[in-house]
């Protein structure tokens, strides 16, 4: 809990530990990290306002440090900025103060039953080896892309120069013959560039057969540039080091390395499938001779990584001393680098041997590697993987001949058969096992480098899509969770006796809607606030009468009171119907995930609205106006049975004036006052123009209309992950026990009501 | 009276299996026949069903010597059903892919199968003792064509990167720099062939026959133009069933085709009689060193028209790549649309004219394929040679006549199997 | 004493023995220093029937094949399949979709009669083969290392991994990625990839690896938007015989 606010901070943190939480507390960012450094902790509340380093510092750096901890910032000033940007560096939500303990409770509870985590730290044992090459030197200077432009052609003339080219819309490492042919700024190479220290196949010595024999070793000893190298091959190129030249130092690795010039560039463009931050790689410290660094106006910072370095620049170009604001500019563009990496690992990097020890039975490798075509993609693209395989070639006068060192892999069938037909991997699942385990745990224990740097390669390659290893330690950590969770001993956990006792709240004001709707207005006795989030629902008791499911129909940013839009339906319902200005009603809630605002903001907004599927949709809507600036456009659909049946229909008249929102209505069936459109909401849907890779769609309505909201959408090519719904089912209980609202396996009130397509195909028996 | 018996069971140093069959009694011929029996594989039964795509790819195993024309022809097939016209970039590659492809054919063709012939050699393997230079010089002449071809096309034999619509990937400008140099001193390695085979003595017989050729107005044709007939005049490509009448007779596997007269020919000489003209000059200039003049009615000289075109292949190739490397290349979008309809393709294979003629429905899959061979057209014309030949030499030995006959039919060069596809 | 060399034709287009050829003068000359060729019917005139590693080219297609070919395995110490067609049955095996009589009556018409014709095989459906030579045709040298590896006295190398790997290795752009599909993950390399590396994809000359993943990769090119129908289209072009194309 970091809070510099001593009250918030401790009565957190009692209420926390009453509800059966280890807490601790910091009170600015500094101490924070301090005791995230010496302590392992699954969650972390952090206040977005500290002295010194700031909310969201803090959170950067433990994404760097822990990228496991979960995070939940707190403010009193929401801006779309920092929830935004929290939610980029791995926030999986923030509330707005003050905090209810309920809601931060709820949190808490859902994030660890969902991700929990053991609470030690298991560390690893490590052969302590010094580093091969100590970085000889350590500074920053200044190059000009003409400068740089000088420098590459100094080297061509002493050297062959490879770098990164275009190449049908890929990138790859060639021969580079003028400058303007090199890519910098590209996301990642087709190839590694690891194959100019072990190529594919390359000859190890020459040999002539006869009575004696002649051996003539054939070590490459071509002198070679590398432009452009990111830092995670950088430290794939250290790996391999550790394993050519440590012990039994192999010749002609050392000599392709002591003849090679690495010139390193930052990577500010990751690929989507890179997680290199999670395997610590996202930056080189050394292993370069030089390591440059975009800083934009055609200006880079070069960091010099050897002496060796120092003398080309000296060589070859001019460079100049680095002001202030140019280091600041090289830092920022790093930090601005690092929130596009999308992926990561959830499980800290050192504990990876004991997680995978702990999993060598897991059914994971079986069920997994069903579809592995065994086609040796992953290890071939991989910068880390160096097993080869040797033959012997002789030509035709059967005198003369080579024997030649080509690239093998774990992953082909015949990589352990033996001469005698025996194959000690000879199922797609232990090759599968054995090469996720190098990557994890056998590379790391025996050279104390990571065997996987996070460039993503092997998961673009990998037809079957079963290749990253970030994949799979994901998905063993979480199923050692699930059976951590399964161990859990029930008697130390303190029961919720509030969890079914609903809140007393004031009916403030009633009004009708239409013949069957009625919107009602509450506020709690205790004066708190419900503290929901667009989307979610309360369990609202008339008491004698019973409970039922109620969205939310304001945003939290209208107040402490909230209102409940309901329409006449059952007993509940019409008992609340019946209600006048004063009477008390018993609350329970905020439930449900609500819509993804973080995912919302900075896209081009689409709301559908069918019938009373406004009522939810109105605190989304609401939110959104009081955020204006947070998202793109903003277009509204809704469509009601007839004029008569129109929902809040001067907010609608208040709607089609504002310019901000593009506002479209329609109606099944006309009348005589109607002037506007008549025909069923999806005839609005070809009306807007949508931009589907920047659009998120998100309808609510009847079950009938999303078949054909759906439908239409996807024929605007929206993605399944951009096309949101929110579901009506039988949620009586609201904490996923009653098992009324569940969908197969899934418990609407728990990860519900709000899911995206992509959900919702895996659901069976969801539309 | 003299009474022969002879038959050749497989003629060697062809493409495919063939057989002469000569009986001779009483000093009358009994029977004369150029039997096919290459196993047929049915190549136009194959072609049915199969997407767009692949049926250059499959096109190309009809041959294993000229598969680049059958994929030519092909492509250009599929190209005029779908309606698409090739960019000029496309023609230059195409044409230029088209020329390695004779010159390795005409080699192995002038200086592997046929020269043994004149040099009293079963096969060029002896030549590498007594004619070491020349043995060496056809290796590297035909290694030339073979990288000229591999440079376009990833290989020569069943090329891969032409596809329909143009190049699936772009030659590297460096390699046809050096490859352009290797043209020019293949020149002066074909100038050592025409002085082998100034010196060798090309048997003299002569029987006029009808001589077909594509003809296209602008250059030595290749792989454009319409049909030209030494009888008849010049035909629309859409008429060539009218010229080609296939017919089958039980004793071959592969058609027989028939024209004006009983049978036409097809291939370098033909060419020549229609096109010689068009030839670029250092091949003018060989053909009158080496006495081949237009009208040539002597089969045997089918093989010296070979050399001829030889030259101009190598002198075409040349000005080629001077064309590509002045306008650089660049990769085009092959992508295609496929519709119904059908479309022929005619291009002039090493062995003479072939044609690819198919028909696809809506979603380009072939219904229908009709492939008209060189050899095909040819093989009706060999017989008729033979007929003329035989009572000319009746009264030498039966070792000689048997050369002279096996001579003939490796004059046409013929592609067997590929005539029996 | 040299071992003799015999190269015998079947049913196909020749283009392996032709390819074989193609060697620099120096190899010609090591190659005749360490075989003796005694049979190679398209190059040479002279022919014998003693033989102690016989080629074979072609697949087989008519009745009086079965009977040559088995003749030759009887004289030879080797057999070797050169080329899909021999190795696999190759793109002959096409015709096999259609009844023998279809096949003879679009292409002879109502001179069917005069002709025969059985489905086409490779030659180890007919007698036992010892080594094979894949590809359509194989690559250029490849049928000399076999000469070499049984010259030297060891097995042929035959790669047992698929095409991806060579492509990998080639630094080739996956087929797949371009938007176009490919067999390359199930078939035997050795071909250092060359369609994909000339802009084209893999057809599946060289036969599938010993044990292939052909339900993941049929699943894999569906998912890149094949139809059932032409995902078996694909494997029929070379892999109609055997239960692939099925």
């Amino acid at each position: 809990m970091v809070d510099d606010e001593a009250i918030v901070r401790e009565s957190i943190k009692d209420w926390l530990e009453d509800a059966g939480y280890q807490v601790a507390t910091a009170e600015t960012g500094e101490e924070a990290l301090e005791l995230i450094g010496k302590r392992d902790f699954g969650f972390m509340i952090l206040d977005i306002r500290l002295p010194g380093k700031t909310g969201i510092e803090v959170l950067k750096e433990v994404k760097a440090q822990r990228p496991w901890i979960k995070s939940v910032i707190v403010t009193a000033y929401p801006s779309a900025e920092t929830t935004a940007e929290a939610a980029r560096l791995g926030a999986i939500d923030y509330l707005i103060k003050p905090v209810v303990p309920d809601g931060l409770e709820k949190l808490i509870r859902e994030t660890i039953e969902s991700a929990g985590r053991e609470p030690t730290v298991t560390t690893v044992e490590v052969r302590p080896k010094p580093p091969v090459k100590a970085p000889e030197i350590k500074r920053s200077v200044v190059i000009t892309r003409e400068g740089l432009k000088t420098l590459v052609e100094g080297l061509a003339e002493d050297m062959e120069v490879v770098g990164v080219k275009s190449r049908n819309g890929k990138y790859d490492y060639d021969k580079i013959t003028a400058f303007a042919e090199l890519s910098l700024n590209y996301d990642v190479s087709v190839t590694p560039p690891t194959r100019y220290l072990l190529p594919p196949l390359e000859t190890l010595f020459k040999f002539k057969l006869g009575a004696a024999l002649e051996l003539k070793p054939a070590a490459d000893t071509t002198r070679r540039a590398i432009i452009g190298v990111h830092p995670s091959d950088i430290k794939a190129m250290e790996m391999l080091d550790e394993a050519f030249m440590a012990t039994n130092p192999d010749p002609n690795y050392h000599a392709r390395r002591q003849n090679t010039v690495i010139i390193g560039v930052d990577c500010l463009n990751p690929s989507p499938k890179s997680f290199a931050p999670s395997m610590g790689t996202h930056l080189a410290e050394t292993g370069f001779d030089l390591l440059l660094t975009d800083i934009g106006d055609d200006r880079y910072v070069v960091n010099v990584g050897s002496a060796k370095g120092d003398e080309l620049l000296e060589k070859h170009t001019k460079v100049r001393e680095p002001t202030g604001d140019e280091i600041a500019r090289q830092k920022a563009v790093r930090d601005e680098a690092f929130y596009k990496y999308r992926l990561s690992l959830n499980v800290p990097r050192e504990r990876l041997p004991k997680l995978l020890d702990d999993s060598y039975d897991s059914p994971y490798w079986e069920s997994r590697s069903a579809t592995c075509l065994s086609c040796g993609s992953c290890v071939m693209v991989c910068p880390t993987c160096f097993c080869f395989n040797v033959q012997d070639e002789v030509a035709l006068n059967l005198k003369d001949g080579e024997r030649l060192r080509h690239r093998d892999g774990c992953t082909l069938i015949d990589f352990a058969r033996v001469a005698s037909g025996e194959n000690f991997r000879h199922d797609k699942a232990s090759r599968f096992r054995h090469r996720i385990y190098r990557k994890g745990k056998y590379i790391l224990e025996r050279y104390g480098r990571i065997g996987c740097v996070g460039c993503g390669r092997c998961a673009t390659a990998c037809l079957a899509d079963i290749a990253s290893p970030l994949e799979a330690f994901n998905a063993l950590a979480e199923s050692a969770r699930i059976q951590e969770a399964a161990r859990r001993v029930i008697s130390e956990i303190q029961p919720r006796t509030e969890l079914y006792t609903p809140r007393p709240a004031e009916l403030v004001r009633v009004r009708e809607l239409t013949a069957r709707e009625k919107v009602f207005e509450f506020r709690f006795k205790d004066g708190s606030a419900l503290g929901q989030l667009p989307g979610q629902f309360v369990e609202v008791s008339v008491m004698g009468v019973g409970e039922a499911p109620i969205s939310i129909s304001t945003s939290p940013t209208r107040g402490k009171s909230f209102q409940l839009a309901v329409r006449n339906v059952g007993d509940v319902t019409n008992a609340l119907h019946k209600l006048q200005a004063g009477a008390v009603v018993g609350i329970r809630g905020p439930f449900g995930n609500g819509f993804p605002i973080q995912a919302l903001e900075g896209r081009d907004v689409l709301l559908i609205a069918g019938g009373i599927g406004l009522f939810p949709l109105r605190s989304l809507l609401q939110f959104i106006l009081d955020r204006r600036d947070s998202f793109k456009r903003v277009i509204l659909l809704y469509g009601s049975r007839s004029p008569a049946e129109r929902l809040f229909p001067e907010e609608l008249a208040d709607l089609s004036q504002r310019r901000d929102i593009e506002f479209h209505e329609t109606v099944d069936k006309g009348d005589a006052t109607w002037q506007g459109n008549v025909g069923v909401i999806t005839t609005l849907i070809p009306k807007v123009n949508i931009d589907p890779k920047k659009t998120i769609a998100i309808a609510v309505g009847p079950p009938i209309m999303y078949r054909f909201v759906i439908g239409e959408l996807k024929k605007r090519d929206l993605a399944d992950d951009n096309v949101i719904v929110s579901l009506e089912r039988r949620m009586k209980c609201g904490v996923g026990k009653c098992g009324h609202c569940q969908i197969n396996g899934v418990y609407v009130c728990q990860e519900g009501p709000v899911f995206t397509l992509t959900q919702l195909r895996k659901m069976r028996e969801a539309v | 009276m003299k009474s022969i018996n002879l038959k050749v069971n497989q003629i060697t140093r062809v493409e495919g299996h063939g057989n002469i069959v000569l009986k001779v009694s009483g000093g009358k011929i009994q029977e004369l026949k150029w039997e096919v029996t290459e196993s047929p594989r049915f190549f136009e039964a194959m072609m049915r069903g199969r997407y767009y795509e692949d049926v250059p790819y499959l096109a190309s195993r009809i041959c294993g010597i000229c598969s680049i024309a059958h994929t030519t022809a092909s492509i250009q097939a599929v190209e005029a059903a779908f309606g698409i016209q090739p960019s000029a970039q496309t023609m230059l590659l195409r044409k230029l892919l088209f020329n390695a492809e004779l010159l390795e054919s005409h080699v192995l063709h002038v200086l592997f199968l046929a020269a043994p012939d004149f040099l009293g050699a079963g096969s060029v393997f002896p030549l590498l003792q007594t004619h070491p230079d020349i043995v060496v010089m056809a290796l590297r002449l035909k290694k030339l064509a073979y990288n000229l071809a591999e440079a376009l096309a990833g290989r020569k034999t069943h090329p891969l990167s032409c596809e329909v619509g143009g190049f699936a990937k772009m030659p590297d400008l460096k390699e046809l720099e050096a490859i352009r140099k290797r043209l020019e001193a293949a020149l002066v390695d074909f100038d050592t062939v025409v002085g082998l085979y100034k010196g060798l003595r090309i048997p003299d017989f002569t029987r006029e026959t009808e001589y077909i050729a594509l003809k296209d107005a602008g250059e030595y044709a290749f792989i454009s133009g319409d049909i030209a007939s030494t009888d008849a005049g010049i035909i629309p490509l859409s008429n060539y069933l009218k010229v080609t009448n296939e017919f089958c007779v039980p004793h071959s596997t592969a058609k027989y085709t028939r024209h004006k007269r009983d049978s036409y020919m097809v291939g370098a000489l033909a060419r020549f009689n229609n096109n010689h003209k068009q030839l670029l000059p250092r091949a003018q200039k060989v053909a009158a060193e080496l006495g081949l003049k237009a009208p040539c009615y002597n089969p045997f000289m089918i093989t010296v028209a070979q050399l001829v075109e030889s030259f101009h292949a190598a002198e075409d190739s040349i000005n080629l790549i001077d064309q590509i490397l002045s306008r650089g290349v660049a990769t085009e979008d092959n992508a295609v649309k496929p519709k119904a309809g059908r479309g022929i393709g005619a291009v002039e294979a090493p062995r003479g004219i072939l044609f690819h003629d198919y028909t696809f429905d809506k979603n380009g899959v072939l219904t229908n394929a009709n492939c008209v061979i060189p050899t095909n057209q040819n093989h009706n014309n060999i017989q008729k040679d033979m007929e003329a030949l035989v009572p000319l030499i009746l009264d030498r030995p039966e070792d000689e006549i048997r050369l002279r006959l096996e001579m003939l039919v490796r004059a046409y060069d013929p592609c067997i199997s590929c005539s029996t596809h | 004493m040299k071992p003799k060399v015999a190269f015998f034709d079947f049913s196909g287009c020749e283009g392996c023995q032709l390819d074989a050829l193609n060697l620099d003068a120096g190899d010609v000359v090591d190659l005749l220093n360490a075989v003796d060729i005694v049979n190679f019917r398209e190059v040479m005139t002279e022919r014998a029937d003693d033989y102690d590693i016989a080629f074979i080219e072609g697949s087989v297609t008519r009745e009086s094949e079965i009977a040559r070919l088995q003749k030759i395995r009887s004289q030879a110490k080797v057999l070797v399949a050169l080329g899909a067609c021999a190795s696999i049955g190759g793109v002959n095996c096409l015709k096999n979709h259609l009844p023998m009589e279809e096949a003879l009556r679009i292409v002879y018409g109502d001179k069917a009669g005069y002709y025969d014709t059985i489905p086409a095989r490779p030659a180890n459906a007919v007698v036992a083969v010892d080594y094979y030579v894949r590809g359509c045709p194989p690559v250029t040298g490849e049928l000399v290392k076999v000469v070499k590896a049984l010259l030297l006295g060891k097995k042929p190398e035959i790669p047992n991994f698929p095409v991806c790997v060579e492509c990998k290795m080639a630094g080739n752009i996956c087929v797949f990625e371009r938007g176009k599909t490919c067999l390359g993950p199930v078939i035997r390399a050795g071909c250092s990839a060359i369609c994909v590396t000339s802009g084209r994809h893999c057809w599946g000359c060289r036969g599938l690896v010993d044990e292939p993943n052909v339900d993941s990769e049929k699943d894999i090119l569906q998912k890149y938007g094949l139809t059932v129908a032409q995902v078996v289209e694909k494997f029929k072009i070379y892999n109609t015989y055997g239960d692939v194309a099925k």
